[in-house]
Parts: C-alpha cells; sequence; structure tokens
C-alpha cells in the first residue's frame, strides 16, 4: 500500500506523506522518494550498505528537507537506491539513522530527482500523527 | 494547480502586465509579465505569478521582477524568471534564483547536409546517437577525469575539453563566456559535488534534456541566415544540456547555507528557496565562485557532447566532421547568475542579473560578444517540445534596456508530468509522431509521456511575444527529425 500521494505541480514532482508519528514519517518521506526515483528489477532484497546518517537543522522543516538531500546525494556518490530506513532519532533539531541501500544496478531507474525544495514545504500534527508536503525539483 | 491566480493584473499593452508593488507589503518592485492574453490565460493557472511577486522582495532588486513568456511554477523563482539587483545596493544572490540544475543550456550547430540527402539515415543516427551518447537518470560516460582534471574542468570549462581534442578553438569563440566564466574558485566547492559530478562529464541526463537532430523548415531574417550560413531544408543539431550532479550539490549546500544568512541580514522573502545573501558577502561571494565552478562544468559537459556527436556522424557518413560542416552557432546558459553592467537613472552600474529558466539575448555591438556575430547580435536559442518548433532569434538592443538583455527559455510546461502521464498513450503519441517524421529514442518509456508536445506551451506563441516586444528577434525555425532522451 502506497503510504503517500503525488501533489499536482505543473513543472516537478510534489508529494503529500503520512506517518504516525515523526520517525515513521521521515522513513516514510523517503521510501515515497525512491519509490519515484526507481522500481525493482529483481524481487530478492540484497543488502549490500547501510550508511549512517546524522543530520542538524534549525528546525523541524529543515531538517527534514536535509534528510531527504542528504540521501539523494549519498545515493548518486554511492550508486545505490535505498529502500530501507531505521531513525533512531529524531527531535526538532537533530537526526539519527541508517539508510539501507542495494547497488543502483538492481533497479529501473525512472525518474531522476535533483532535489527536495523548501518551495510550498509543509509539515505538520495532525490528528492520526504527522503529515508533510514536500515538492522535488525533477 | 486548477487555482487560478487572483493577484492583480494591469495591462500595460498587448505584450506586457504588470503585478503591482502594493499587491503584497514587502515587494520593493513591481512584476512585469512578457504575454499575450492567450498564453496569460495559462499563466493564470498554476503559482507562477505569486512567485513573481515573491521575487520582488529581494534586497537591491532594480526595475521590476520579470517574467518571460514561457514562465511556469517553479520553486522560489518561476522558471522564465529574470531578477537584477544592485550590488552597490546590498543586492543579494540567490541560488534559488539559478536553480539546481546550474547552466542548464542549449547548443546549436548546423551541418551542410540539405534534409533530402540524409532523410533515409535519420535511423542510423538516432541509433547511433543513443548508443554512443551516455544519456538517462545518472548516467556515466565513457569520458573519465581524475579528481586533479576535475578540478581543471571547473576553471577552465569548455577550454579543457578543447585541450583533450575535443573541440577547436573557434568552439570556445561561439559559447556564451567563451565557455569558461572568469572568478570561478574550486575551494568553494564542497568534496561532495566533486564526488557527485565524477564520471557524469559527456552525459546527457535524464528529464527535459536532450539531442535532437532538427531540419530549418522556415527563415524569417534572411540577411542573418546568409550571415550564418543556414538555409532552408538544411540540417542542424540541438543539445540541451547543464551541470549534472555537481550543479545539483552546489545549489543544495549553498541554498542550506543561505537560509542562515536571512537572519543574519535581516532579509526578508516569503518563500525558503529564496533563501539569499549580498552578493558582496562572504557567502554570497562563496556561492558566486561555486556556481561558477558548476556553469564551466556545463559548459565542458555540453562541449564533450557535441564532440560525441560529431563522432556518430563521422561514424555513420564515414568523412571528418568539418567535411560535413558542423559547426557550433553558439550555447547559451539558461539558468545562470551574472554580474553584468547596465546603465540605470543614468548611471553605469553592476547588476547581478539571474536568469531562471531565461536566455541572454545580448544585441549588436555589445562588447561581451565575439567578432563575427557584433554585427547580428548574440545568436539565443531556444527549444521547443519533440514534436512541434525550436527557434533560432538574435538578441537586441531593446533587451539590454528592457530585460537586462535577457528573453525567453523555451516552450514553457502547461501539464504536469502526473497529468502527462495519465492523459497520454505512449504508443499513440510515438505512431503521431512518426506520421510527423520524428523518431524518438529514450532511456526511459515514461520521459516520452512525461515530455510529450501537449504537456508544453507552442514555443511558436512564446517566441511570437519576444519578437514582438522587440527583446530578441526571429532568424529562422527548426522542426525535429531525431530525437534522443535521457
Amino acid at each position: 500500500m502506497k503510504t503517500y500521494e503525488l501533489i499536482e505541480h505543473t513543472a516537478d514532482i510534489g508529494i503529500r506523506v503520512k506517518g504516525s508519528d515523526l520517525k515513521e514519517l521521515f522513513r516514510n518521506a523517503a521510501a515515497a522518494m525512491f519509490d519515484i526515483i526507481a522500481e525493482k528489477k529483481e524481487p530478492e532484497i540484497k543488502k549490500q550498505a547501510e550508511i549512517k546518517i546524522k543530520q542538524k537543522a534549525d528546525n523541524l522543516e529543515e531538517l527534514f528537507v536535509n534528510w531527504l538531500n542528504e540521501l539523494l546525494s549519498l545515493s548518486a556518490t554511492k550508486e545505490l537506491i535505498f529502500s530501507g530506513f531505521q531513525i533512531n532519532k529524531v527531535d526538532k533539531n537533530t537526526l539519527q539513522a541508517v539508510a539501507m541501500g542495494e547497488d543502483i544496478k538492481n533497479y529501473k531507474v525512472n525518474t531522476e530527482i535533483k532535489a527536495a525544495t523548501y518551495h510550498e514545504l509543509k509539515l505538520e500534527k495532525s490528528s492520526g500523527g504527522w503529515q508533510a508536503e514536500v515538492i522535488f525539483d525533477v | 494547480m486548477s487555482d487560478i491566480w487572483q493577484g492583480p493584473l494591469e495591462k500595460i499593452d498587448d505584450y506586457r502586465w504588470r503585478i503591482p508593488k502594493s499587491y503584497k507589503p514587502g515587494m520593493r518592485v513591481p512584476g512585469i509579465i512578457y504575454a499575450d492574453e492567450k498564453l496569460l490565460k495559462d499563466i493564470r493557472h498554476d503559482k507562477a505569478l505569486e512567485q513573481v511577486a515573491n521575487v520582488a522582495f529581494l534586497p537591491g532588486i532594480v526595475n521590476a521582477s520579470l517574467a518571460m513568456p514561457d514562465i511556469h511554477w517553479g520553486y522560489g523563482f518561476s522558471i522564465g524568471g529574470v531578477a537584477a539587483t544592485d550590488i552597490e545596493q546590498g543586492g543579494v544572490i540567490s541560488p534559488g534564483g539559478v536553480g539546481f540544475d546550474i547552466n542548464c543550456g542549449v547548443r546549436m550547430l548546423k551541418t551542410n547536409f540539405q534534409y533530402e540527402e540524409i532523410k533515409d539515415r535519420i535511423k542510423d543516427l538516432v541509433y547511433t546517437l543513443f548508443s554512443d551518447v551516455p544519456a538517462g537518470v545518472g548516467s556515466k560516460g565513457d569520458i573519465r577525469v581524475s579528481a586533479r582534471e576535475e578540478k581543471e574542468i571547473l576553471f577552465k570549462g569548455s577550454k579543457w575539453a578543447v585541450d583533450k581534442g575535443y573541440g577547436t578553438e573557434e568552439d570556445l569563440e561561439c559559447t556564451e563566456e567563451y565557455g569558461a566564466i572568469q572568478g570561478a574558485d574550486p575551494s568553494c566547492v564542497s568534496d561532495r559535488a566533486y564526488e557527485r559530478g565524477k564520471a557524469q562529464s559527456g552525459t546527457l541526463g535524464s528529464g527535459n534534456h536532450f539531442l535532437e537532430i532538427q531540419v530549418i523548415d522556415q527563415l524569417y531574417d534572411r540577411d542573418i541566415c546568409d550571415e550564418f550560413e543556414l538555409t532552408l531544408g538544411q540540417v542542424t543539431i540541438m543539445i540541451h544540456s547543464g551541470s549534472r550532479g555537481l550543479g545539483y550539490q552546489v545549489c543544495d549546500d549553498y541554498t542550506k547555507s543561505m537560509i542562515h544568512c536571512l537572519q543574519k541580514y535581516n532579509i526578508n522573502v516569503p518563500d525558503r528557496q529564496l533563501a539569499c545573501a549580498p552578493v558582496n558577502s562572504p557567502e554570497g561571494k562563496n556561492y558566486l565562485g561555486a556556481m561558477k565552478c558548476a556553469a564551466n562544468y556545463a559548459w565542458a559537459n555540453r562541449q564533450c557532447l557535441m564532440h560525441l556527436t560529431r563522432k556518430v556522424f563521422e561514424k555513420v557518413f564515414g568523412m571528418p566532421w568539418e567535411k560535413m560542416g558542423m559547426y557550433l552557432i553558439y550555447d547559451v546558459a539558461h539558468n545562470i547568475a551574472k554580474l553584468e553592467k547596465y546603465i540605470i537613472d543614468d548611471k553605469e552600474k553592476t547588476l547581478c542579473v539571474h536568469r531562471k529558466g531565461a536566455t541572454r539575448a545580448f544585441g549588436p555591438g555589445h562588447p561581451a560578444l565575439p567578432p563575427r556575430y557584433k554585427k547580428t547580435g548574440q545568436p539565443v536559442i531556444i527549444p521547443g517540445d519533440m514534436g512541434r518548433n525550436s527557434y533560432l532569434l538574435v538578441g537586441t538592443q531593446k533587451a539590454i534596456e528592457e530585460t537586462f538583455g535577457s528573453t525567453c527559455h523555451g516552450a514553457g510546461r502547461l501539464k504536469s508530468r502526473t497529468a502527462a502521464t495519465k492523459s497520454i498513450n505512449l504508443d499513440a503519441l510515438l505512431k503521431e509522431l512518426e506520421s510527423k517524421g520524428i523518431m524518438v529514442k529514450a532511456s526511459g518509456r515514461g520521459t516520452i509521456v512525461e515530455e510529450a508536445p501537449e504537456a508544453y506551451k507552442d514555443v511558436n506563441e512564446v517566441v511570437n511575444v519576444v519578437h514582438n516586444v522587440g527583446i530578441s528577434k526571429r532568424v529562422c525555425r527548426m522542426r525535429p527529425l531525431g530525437v534522443i532522451k535521457g
């Protein structure tokens, strides 16, 4: 089941994503981003790399964008597609996580996302947990 | 997106519209949109006009926040936006006003083939180009560079490629900034950006980037066509690409750091993606140093792509590229910020001109132009969509006076990628293109649908506006024959 929906944007791609808590929100947003980027060619999962990620920011919204952009950047330099995310700690200023990635060759890449942007960025607590909206430059 | 923008829009004349400064408290100048009534109807359908108003908040902005007729909703700046800031008056530079794909741009080269002579070879050319020119997401090229060489690319731009044997000195003369903007500072580029740019030289990339074989189907200014040696039915080539991962990382790094500058320099902007710093601040200077590196990387990249294209033609036709007349007409950047001099209120001022989806369009006699284009004005290359037309224009004095030497950059998107994917059938589209004599090869099937002609405005209407306003002048029009997409 998809944990995100697409938001219409003329040139780029936006997503609306939910999570029962902040950890799940960050995890679902990252999974949604890589779901847009690539699809698996082979069913079996060979975990090939685990990367520790630490981020700091002035506020939660910036932390959220930094997290997504750090993943895009690592994906490009390490030639990995990330499919698993473990969020060990997230508060308003810091994030500690581990991203599990596989060789990009195991995937069919559909869309290049250049970056997550701050434009119309929304991150809010709702009745059922957390919701975020973010627009990607593609 | 179905919401129609409700802000105030005053008609100046048939092609110019104003968002008054009074629209939002904090706007320092009005917004001016270049469009006709028909284009404006589409423009109102997304948030582009709100973004034009938001850009008017930038400290030091001069005259107006401008929008070209291909304007559409971006992030921070609209795509098709031009903003100039006065650096002596605390004028700012914004990475969002350049975009992630720094020096995304386009080059056009000619051949001495007539369409009739090679119409049976288009298929061979398209297949060979598709196999020999690396394209697609994160594609890597055969042109591999060491870390030391990558630094050299950031300084030397296209000249690096020419020194390697991938082109000639004449190519440099036919490139904006001669293929290397001065003042690039590799020490301002992060290690991550270096790493992200590695192995991507000489690759097309994906999305709207392309390589097209085209044919000239309409001449407008016969004198300039004669000057450029262009005739009806002549085959030309267009290459659209940018700075790839290196540029994205530079933009990301500096947007992040400039968000802190908003508080530090007491800057009020309504969108964090407009994060900026005074051009003369340490942060502004560092961004400029890094942005120029990414710009040079992009010029080197397009030079390498042109080299690969010439090699493909040599392979298919078995003769040297010079004999096929594959000379570069010009290469322009359409995502960049430049320090340029303009007369403002009778005084010469150095302005930081942001062109976010806009093309430089210097008129005849401008000192930045090479001798060969001094008389005609700068060639301006406007790619359209894969099913209709592209244009060659020249810059004008009017552009210098009115739009900080700028004009449009393309057709401009009309439909979102998701909407295009929902409404367009790939096989029907390919058949339709084929019936028009257009052959398309792309690494991803999705790309063709997302980039379908109906997802774009009609470039003919866009060019009509800039020509009639006089901020550039039509030279000739091309239509596509073969298209390679990422």
